[in-house]
């Protein structure tokens, strides 16, 4: 691509996809006043969003077309490695607008587009959409002067209150800007702002009834325990800011004063050289520290051919901790432990906004964070991001086993997968992590819009030892489940293909690569061997779990007639998302590591992941998986996890379809191991011992520090202030007053008497032209003389 | 040379020179005489004349706004003057600057008059020929470049403004005004024709280069100038400035102002304040410059034009003091802002004095290597502060026609509450009243710092223009007092019960015209590069400081060139600029 068409193109790209990220952000603004425009009963703030969504949707895919026709589709020939043209720039990045600067320092709001943006917005803005028109069936209750909550009471009954119909619509609509905001962010400080804006969003969206004291628990729950998360974000700027001075992923041309061009190295550019290595200065005698290189802004040619040897070194630990401060916030808002126990509380919100900000975007942005930051990851952060990951996938798998409400069963499976996903970063699996990220949205979205239907028709009832059969009423709803759940537990029928396509759908390949990614890794170093075997049993119990849910839920003897008989199949406007959100769910990722999907993710991967790392680290004792390598344990770690699977699925139908075991008597078993499950592992418990009660004293006791201490010395501090105000005051009023009144009044005299100057007689002015010409000049005259 | 070489030569001049130059004015001149057309076959009952002045006006604006995009665009023309229909009328960046002005100030008077309804249908072909003749007059005198010129420019400005000041016919006190204003205005003019003839008679030529030819050959280092006839010139200078302190409504001569407008309506009123004083001021300048020359003569010429300069300073003092403390007891709005206007004129006077006493006087500090660029910086000072006093005094006036036009009021305790009635009228009033005073960060601020620093350049020059300066300060402080009076009214004071509530909401024609108006106050105030550079590059055309200014007994440095994105000054070619014609 020559450098004139690189710039149109970057410019066309930048157009469309700021028009995508925009259009909610308007829409947003309109139906905010919707309240006081239109009608409280009016769909108008709806079609709205919806509007919005979908055109921001209709360019995303423009310009996701448009940059595959460009680049004549180069990332999805099949010869194409990462490594083999990096002579040609594959992100297109620019600034919007500086907000400060300092010196060479600078904030500013930039954007960044490469495969991953492109196929982040259009699956961020069709999910969005498809969600948006279900939630104008699943919201039609709000359609009302007269909401009656069921779940608050009060003296006098249920509570009521008016609808807030575009008040939920106009919350959805923020969160998609600010969500495509995030994407489409070029510097990490921008991605900051609008992972705060998403967070509010989400916070607002799960207060939504926030009459209903659990709801506004839950809001207050997921913004703290963000907060805690985004504490590690931001020293982790701080440190990023102090030491690399930019918060710019990529460089950046700039004119310097002499009108060069200067290119501005990014972070990335900054620490590693263009085959993505990191050089390292091992702790010596003159230092007690192991550091690592830099390049300096404006030098970025020395760095990025070879690894150099000279000029500005930070201490590794340091860039440990930035990344391990980053990833804190990721794990904030992915919901990973240790901070995971907001998101099941999150289910407070309406179910649509379960399925978009709480499982299929917003939560995922950690993960996408994590995967945009990569290259700023050290070996060391990377192993700490796989066990965290590894760690949260088991629990959560092992608590949805228990969890009866059906909204719960998909959330502990959401921070499930989303442990997959990090593991798939951690161990190396760059593009099987973020593979995973865009089929899980898929297949969790349906599912939770699924869990939404059969919420709506049975009348927000949420426990599915109250359900059963309920396939006979709602037959759409139970099927488009089933691919959702055949997705996400990753089953396939093995040894059969057609045309060379194997019968799959789209978890069976993403969930394939993270395994396969993962036993390489854990073939290459031995000791970690665990982060192989755990997420293989978690796909066991993923598969266990997803189908005692479906069994539960659609099949067999309904176990509540009351439930039973008054539940009905969705209205059209809410089962048309989930024919759409299941045809991608079973073949958004066809084709597997073969298909369009992977390779476009492919495209964006850092240089650092294809061909591996060996002996890296401090210790010198890790390695990280090639593409070769992983490609070879392939078919091994696919036969192994489809084993797992169909071993869970056997399992639950033995359990809930057959009705063969007897789940209660394995209960009564396992009571011990029961309780601490549904007590999900004794979190919430164990941070209200450790965090809340301690504050709740500290406080306490700054109140009464407060009171005895900082008061009084304050009120001395005002009496005095007040006393010599007084003083002054009396000042004022006696001395400068008078002096100013004084010359007042003078001035005024003075100007009263010029009054009589101007008689009105007329033979009197002309008789001042003359004495006015001849007194001047006489005056003038004696002046001189 | 053969007569018909002649007539060629002066068929050149005038078509293929001058005229093209001459655009504005000729649309003025195209737009008047179809306003009488149309009244004469009856036309005017289907297109108004207050569209056709307002298009004339629109069209003379966007003419000169196109003479000031070509000087931009021509890096070469810049400080380049051309003297057309034979010496008459100078054409340089100076003009320019002054007919974008006064069509500006036409276009939104005209429209002012639109909205106001005055005049109504029937009078207003009579109106608008008054008022664009009058502006004619004003662009006349902006470019005049002969004594001749200079009367005849300054008498097509008046004639008109008596008829407009007495043009609401049934009321007494109008007809009484513009009665007023006509002895006035002849006395003044014939004083001025007096001083017109002694000068020209005295120096042999009336154009004005040529005058200060004609100094300098007489005024020179051996002074064939006598005492006699040196007092003799004073007087005839003193004369001639008269003329123009008559326009300027400068204290002692300005005792016609407070009566005509209070018995004009409001927006003649508002177009007298402030267009005659732009032109008059532009006369000024030009006038002054001629005297001074490119170089001042030592001897007795030379302590003439200080003392002039100071005196002229002083005069300024008194203005600004008496139209100050007059100002105070007054009642009704409009005679006040007569006293407002007389001060202001005080201000801007003070510029001229400081340009003349920069120019004048023989011990300049760094050798006199700065005097041009201090001289231009008085002029460019003096412009800008005309602009703002446009926008300012044109927003008081006009607010001042449209509570007149719900109240039919104008007393100031008739304002009282008008903020509640009318927030958007009060809050402008508020700026304009605001700027008038000098606040920052309005316009007004900007424009009294610019003159006041001219002045202070001055004292470095000759030391008594401090009492100047400190005047003008003191006297900043005094006009604070009748302008806050009037807020006070506005925003502190109960309506008033017997009256009309004044139900002006910004969305109105009237409220839309007010912001339109007042918002120039405040972005001049707080974006001032763009206009002053235009002020200093007019300025620094002007013809004298394309020559280097230099009293003989300084060293004649060529002057520093300024270190700001003006253009530079021409090298100084030679001692005397060529004459055309005369």
């Amino acid at each position: 691509m020559d450098p004139q068409t690189y710039q149109s193109t970057g410019e066309m790209l930048r157009n469309l996809l700021t028009l995508a990220w925009l259009l909610p952000l308007a829409g947003f603004v309109l139906e905010v006043f919707a309240g006081y425009w239109s009608h409280r009963l009016s769909r108008a703030a709806a079609y709205s969003a919806v509007f919005c969504i979908a055109a921001g949707f209709v360019c995303s895919f423009a310009a996701l077309m448009y940059w595959g026709h460009q680049t004549h589709w180069s990332a999805l020939e099949s010869h194409a490695s990462p490594a083999d043209h990096h002579d040609v720039l594959k992100y297109f990045s620019g600034t919007y607008y500086t907000l400060a600067e300092f010196g060479k320092l600078r904030i500013a709001i930039d954007y960044h587009i490469d495969s991953l943006t492109l196929v982040m917005f259009t699956m961020v803005t069709l999910i969005a959409t498809m969600i948006h028109i279900f939630a104008i069936g699943y919201m039609s209750d709000e359609l009302t002067e007269h909401y009656e909550d069921h779940q608050v009471h009060t003296a006098h009954g249920h509570f009521h209150r008016p609808g807030r119909f575009y008040m939920f619509f106009a919350y959805l609509s923020l969160f998609s800007f600010s969500m495509l905001g995030l994407v489409l962010a070029g510097n990490v400080f921008q991605v900051f702002v609008f992972w705060e804006l998403v967070g509010v969003c989400s916070y607002f969206l799960i207060g939504f009834y926030f009459e209903r004291k659990s709801a506004s628990t839950a809001a207050n729950k997921a913004f703290i325990m963000n907060r805690v998360g985004d504490f590690g974000f931001l020293i982790g700027l701080m440190i990023l800011w102090t030491w690399f001075g930019t918060f710019q992923f990529n460089e950046r041309v700039e004119s310097d004063a002499n009108g060069r061009d200067v290119v501005m190295p990014g972070l990335f550019d900054m620490l590693r050289d263009d085959h993505g290595n990191v050089t390292v200065l091992p702790a010596n005698d003159h230092d007690s520290y192991a550091r690592v290189f830099l390049a300096d802004p404006g030098h970025s040619g020395a760095l990025k051919h070879e690894g150099h040897k000279e000029g500005k070194t930070m201490p590794y630990f340091l860039l440990v901790v930035a990344g391990l401060g980053i990833f804190a916030g990721c794990v904030g808002k992915s919901a990973q432990f240790p901070l995971q126990t907001w998101l099941p509380d999150a289910m407070e919100g309406p179910t649509p906004v379960s399925a978009l900000v709480h499982s299929a975007t917003m939560v995922a942005a950690g993960v996408y964070l994590a995967g945009r930051f990569y290259p700023m990851f050290l070996p060391e952060v990377l192993l700490t991001i796989a066990y965290v990951g590894c760690i949260t996938l088991f629990m959560a798998a092992t608590i949805a086993v228990v969890a009866t409400d059906i909204k719960r069963v998909l959330a502990y499976s959401t921070i499930s997968q989303l442990g997959y996903m990090m593991l798939g970063i951690g161990v190396g699996g760059w593009t099987a992590g973020l593979f995973h990220l865009i089929t899980h949205a898929f297949f969790k979205s349906l599912m939770f819009l699924c869990s939404g239907s059969v919420i709506h028709g049975c009348h927000h009832e949420q426990e599915m030892p109250k359900m059963g059969g309920l396939i006979r009423k709602m037959p759409i709803t139970a099927y488009t489940m089933l691919v959702g759940v055949i997705a996400i537990c990753g089953l396939a029928i093995p040894g059969i293909s057609i045309f060379g396509i194997k019968i799959a759908f789209s978890g069976y390949h993403s969930k394939d690569a993270i395994i396969a990614t993962a036993m390489t890794f854990s073939q290459l170093n031995g000791s970690h061997f665990l982060l192989f075997v755990v997420p293989l049993l978690g796909a066991g119990i993923t598969a266990f779990y997803m189908f005692r849910l479906w069994f539960y839920t659609f099949i067999g003897q309904p176990r509540d007639h009351h439930v039973y008989d008054h539940a009905h199949e969705s209205p059209v406007v809410m089962w048309a998302p989930l024919i759409v959100l299941s045809f991608f769910a079973a073949f958004v990722a066809f084709k597997g590591e073969a298909g369009s999907l992977f390779k476009l993710l492919l495209d964006t991967e850092p240089a650092s992941v294809a061909h591996g790392l060996h002996d890296v680290g401090l210790a010198g004792d890790l390695n990280f998986p090639s593409h070769v390598g992983i490609e070879e344990n392939h078919k091994a770690a696919g036969l192994y996890a489809l084993l797992v699977a169909v071993m869970g699925t056997t399992l639950a139908y033995l359990f809930y379809g057959a009705r063969v075991l007897n789940p209660a008597e394995v209960k009564r078993q396992f009571a011990g191991v029961h309780n601490f499950l549904v007590e999900k592992w004794q979190f919430d418990i164990l941070y209200d011992a450790a965090f809340v009660r301690p504050v709740h004293v500290i406080a306490k006791w700054f109140v009464a520090f407060d009171r005895n201490v900082l008061d009084g010395f304050l009120h001395a501090t005002a009496r005095t202030a007040v006393s010599i105000a007084t003083l002054d005051r009396r000042f004022d009023e006696t001395v400068v007053d008078g002096l100013v009144n004084l010359v007042g009044n003078v001035t005024y005299d003075a100007g009263r008497s010029l009054r009589y100057v101007q008689t009105g007689r007329l033979r009197q002015y002309v008789m001042f032209i003359v004495l006015g010409v001849v007194g001047i000049w006489i005056v003038m005259r004696l002046f001189a003389a | 040379m053969p007569f018909s070489s002649l007539v060629d030569s002066l068929m050149q001049d005038t078509l293929g020179v001058s005229l093209p130059l001459f655009a504005t004015e000729l649309a003025i001149c195209a737009t008047i005489v179809l306003l009488l057309l149309f009244r004469l076959l009856n036309l005017d009952q289907r297109i108004p004349g207050a569209v056709l002045a307002l298009a004339g006006s629109i069209a003379g604006l966007g003419l000169a706004v196109m003479q000031h995009l070509q000087y931009s665009q021509e890096a070469d023309l810049v400080g380049q003057s051309v003297e057309i229909f034979t010496g008459l009328l100078i054409y340089d960046q100076f003009t320019i600057y002054l007919r974008i002005f006064l069509m500006l100030f036409l276009v939104l008077v005209v429209y002012l008059t639109m909205l106001g309804g005055i005049p109504d249908r029937e009078d207003a072909p009579d109106f608008y020929v008054l008022l664009l003749g009058s502006t004619l007059g004003m662009l006349l005198m902006a470019s005049a470049n002969h004594l001749l010129i200079v009367f005849l420019a300054i008498e097509m400005t008046s004639v008109p403004s008596y008829a407009m000041v007495g043009f609401l016919k049934g009321r007494r006190q109008s007809s009484e005004a513009a009665l007023k204003y006509v002895v006035y205005g002849a006395g003044a003019a014939g004083v001025m024709l007096y001083g017109i003839s002694l000068l020209s008679g005295l120096l042999g030529t009336a154009n004005l280069p040529e005058l200060a030819q004609a100094l300098t050959a007489l005024g020179g280092a051996d002074s064939a100038l006598d005492q006699p006839s040196l007092w003799t010139l004073s007087l005839a200078i003193l004369m001639v400035l008269v003329g123009v302190a008559f326009k300027l409504s400068i204290v002692p001569f300005h005792f016609w102002c407070p009566d005509a407008f209070e018995g004009a309506s409001a927006e003649v009123a508002g177009y007298l304040s402030v267009a005659s004083k732009g032109a008059a001021f532009a006369l000024l300048v030009r006038f002054c410059l001629a005297m001074t020359g490119s170089a001042v003569p030592a001897g007795d010429l030379q302590t003439v034009f200080v003392h002039l300069g100071f005196g002229i300073g002083i005069i300024a003092a008194i203005s600004a003091t008496f139209g100050n403390l007059a100002a105070y007891t007054q009642t009704n709005i409009k005679r006040m802002l007569a006293y407002s206007t007389i001060a202001h004129a005080g201000y801007m006077l003070m510029a001229v004095a400081a340009l003349l006493v920069i120019l004048g006087s023989p011990d300049a500090p760094d050798g006199g290597a700065q005097r041009t660029e201090h001289a231009i910086r008085a002029v460019s000072g003096l412009l800008y502060y005309l602009v703002v006093y446009l926008f300012m005094n044109l927003g008081a006036f006009a607010i001042v026609a449209i509570i007149r036009n719900q109240t039919f009021s104008e007393q100031i305790e008739d304002y009282s509450g008008l903020v509640r009635q009318s927030p958007a009228l009060a809050v402008c009033m508020l700026a304009c009243m605001f700027s008038l005073i000098g606040m920052p960060p309005l316009g007004g601020f900007v424009s009294k710092v610019m003159v006041f620093a001219s002045v202070f350049k001055s004292t470095e020059y000759y030391w008594p223009m401090w009492f100047i300066l400190s005047a003008g300060v003191l006297n900043t402080v005094f006009s604070l007092i009748y302008y806050v009076n009037v807020l006070n009214y506005m925003f502190f004071k109960p309506p008033r019960e017997h009256l009309e509530p004044v139900n002006v909401p910004l969305a109105s024609a009237y409220g839309r015209y007010a912001l339109l108006v007042t918002l120039p106050v405040f972005l001049l105030g707080v974006m001032v590069n763009r206009i002053d550079d235009v002020a200093y590059s007019a300025s620094a055309s002007l013809k004298s400081f394309s020559v280097p200014v230099v009293a003989n007994h300084d060293n004649a440095d060529p002057p520093r060139q300024s270190v700001r994105s003006t253009p530079a000054i021409p090298a100084p070619v030679e001692a005397a600029t060529p004459v055309s014609g005369g």
